[in-house]
């Protein structure tokens, strides 16, 4: 199908139209408005229970918008689910399941594959590589349960780069994971964005936050700002979504 | 005495028949019930196990022994479709809803086989198998249904991995996890269908569930493990028949062979929990051991 016209600026990788999500017919969050561009990368701030997991489950079509609209890559969500990765948090997985690092980042090529065919040279070639993007190359034989949180956390990001994607969403990446590990993310995900990809990562660590994105989107129940982060996470703003239980200070804040 | 003990019974055309039976349902048994025990499946693969049950006596009250397959083959697509379908509302949780369907569905075959007048052989039978008197026709009913169920798995294999390890994230990419669970009850019920003149429907569980947890101990491969869970199966099968054939031959004890065949493979899920704890126990001490 031939575009009629070419678009001067390429579209937005996220665009959240005044947008409401809802489990059956409770609203969970609602008001969400807002772009994310390729190469950019937002922070979804708020406390436990702020809709954020559900707001990033939406964006895959596994939620449904009740208002207004969320489009993704120029597509419904559900349309785009092929161009767009999704990375869970690495706890939730049960860590006897046996399967090896590689074979878990190799997961990431299955849409690619298809069904019947087995992973070729170019998918364990794309698989190595991604593990190598995040720093575990020497890790690929291991099960995945035998690593530590931070390196399970990395070889699902690596899961998600052997899946090319165009946008990144990740559910609370930075919990329990270490320094050392937390730094290969950093870095994963920043030649992520310089390679053109968007990224939405889902954090109460403010202060990754900081570092990790240069937009914010504070979220309770409905968008409190989204912009960028030193004019969204103002502490009036901050107070104000987190219901006085963040604790400000001059230049700290800490959220709780 | 290994002759004597191990070859020497299937001489016999009816032992021949029912080793060969056996093999194919330990080859069935071991590659699905790795599906099964990764998928957490196991309660689920029980009440199917169940809900078959009727669809049995049904079958063979229309058509007799011939009839009793696609009786069964009826009944458990009807019901892995229905627990897909109950599964799916959140109100009721999946235990809850699985009990349900057990009993319900197991009395009916009960209610079914009480009106008739040769009511506990008939259940006996039903419920046990007859490993014995199996016949070419359904040797080969049970290697169609093996051959199926491997291409399923050949279509469906690393998609069902990914499900079982990750469904977010399976849905993330756009998988049907409601279809691709679908697609697991069917082949487990398929397994049930082929089993059920074996083992019977009580005992074929075993055969879904035991051959990839004994291989789950012994390795965290999963190459591995599909080729130990068949191992188990077959070995099983083929050690059940052995015994019980002997139990009856050389001292007299009349040993039921579809359950004897179940006790060697418990047997071996012993012997397998106890190789994989010592190795875990020598690993512990290992000097050079890297534990997370």
């Amino acid at each position: 199908m031939a575009e009629p016209t070419l678009p001067l600026t390429p579209p937005p990788a996220l665009h959240f139209e005044h947008a409401s999500v809802a489990y059956g017919r409770t609203p969970v969050v609602e008001a969400v408005h807002g772009d994310v561009h390729p190469g950019e990368a937002v922070a979804l701030i708020g406390p436990n229970g702020a809709g954020k997991s559900t707001l990033i489950k939406a964006v895959l079509g596994l939620v449904p918008v009740v208002g207004g609209r969320i489009t993704v890559l120029g597509r419904a969500p559900a349309q785009a689910r092929r161009d767009v990765a999704y990375i869970p948090q690495a706890d939730t997985l049960d860590p006897e399941f046996p399967v090896s690092a590689g074979q878990v980042v190799l997961m990431g090529r299955y849409r690619r594959i298809g069904w019947v065919r087995r992973p070729g040279r170019a998918d364990r070639r794309a698989a190595a590589e991604a593990l190598d993007a995040v720093g575990l190359a020497d890790k690929a034989g291991d099960r995945f349960g035998t690593l530590s949180g931070g390196q399970r956390q990395r070889v699902l990001l690596a899961r998600a780069i052997a899946q090319l994607p165009l946008l990144l969403l990740l559910d609370e990446p930075f919990n329990g994971v270490d320094a050392v590990s937390q730094d290969a993310l950093l870095d994963a995900l920043g030649s992520l964005r310089a390679g053109g990809a968007a990224v939405v990562v889902s954090t109460h660590d403010l202060a990754l936050a900081h570092l990790a994105c240069d937009e914010v989107c504070l979220l309770n129940r409905h968008q409190f700002a989204f912009g960028p982060t030193a004019q969204a996470l103002t502490p009036t703003l901050l107070r104000a979504a987190y219901g006085g239980h963040a604790l400000v200070t001059d230049d700290v804040v800490v959220a709780q | 005495m290994l002759y004597r003990l191990l070859v020497e019974p299937f001489g016999f055309p009816f032992m021949a028949r029912a080793l060969t039976e056996a093999m194919l349902l330990g080859v069935l048994g071991g590659v699905v019930s790795v599906a099964v025990v990764l998928r957490r499946f196991a309660f689920v693969s029980d009440a199917l196990t169940h809900t078959v049950f009727p669809g049995v006596v049904i079958g063979f009250m229309v058509a007799g022994a011939g009839g009793i397959v696609w009786g069964a083959l009826v009944f458990a697509v009807f019901s892995a479709v229905l627990l897909t379908v109950l599964s799916s509302n959140r109100r009721v949780t999946e235990d809850a809803t699985l009990a349900i369907l057990l009993t319900g569905f197991f009395s009916v075959g009960v209610v079914l086989v009480s009106r008739r007048s040769s009511y506990t052989a008939d259940l006996t039978a039903f419920l046990f198998g007859r490993i014995l008197t199996v016949d070419r026709r359904e040797i080969l009913e049970t290697a169609v249904v093996t051959v199926l169920v491997l291409a399923v798995l050949a279509v469906l294999g690393k998609e069902l991995l990914l499900r079982a390890f990750d469904p977010d994230g399976s849905a993330a990419l756009g998988y049907r996890v409601g279809l691709l669970d679908l697609a697991l009850n069917v082949m487990v019920a398929l397994v049930v269908v082929a089993a059920v003149k074996a083992v019977g429907t009580l005992l074929v569980i075993a055969l879904l569930v035991v051959p990839a947890a004994a291989a789950r101990l012994l390795t965290d491969r999963l190459a591995l493990l599909v080729g130990a869970s068949v191992l188990v199966g077959v070995l099983g099968g083929w050690l059940g028949l052995a015994v019980s054939y002997h139990a009856s031959v050389y001292y007299g004890l009349r040993l039921a062979s579809g359950a004897t065949v179940v006790l060697a493979l418990v047997a071996l899920y012993a012997v397998a929990f106890a190789v994989g704890s010592a190795r875990r126990m020598v690993s512990h001490h290992a000097p050079a051991a890297e534990r997370a």
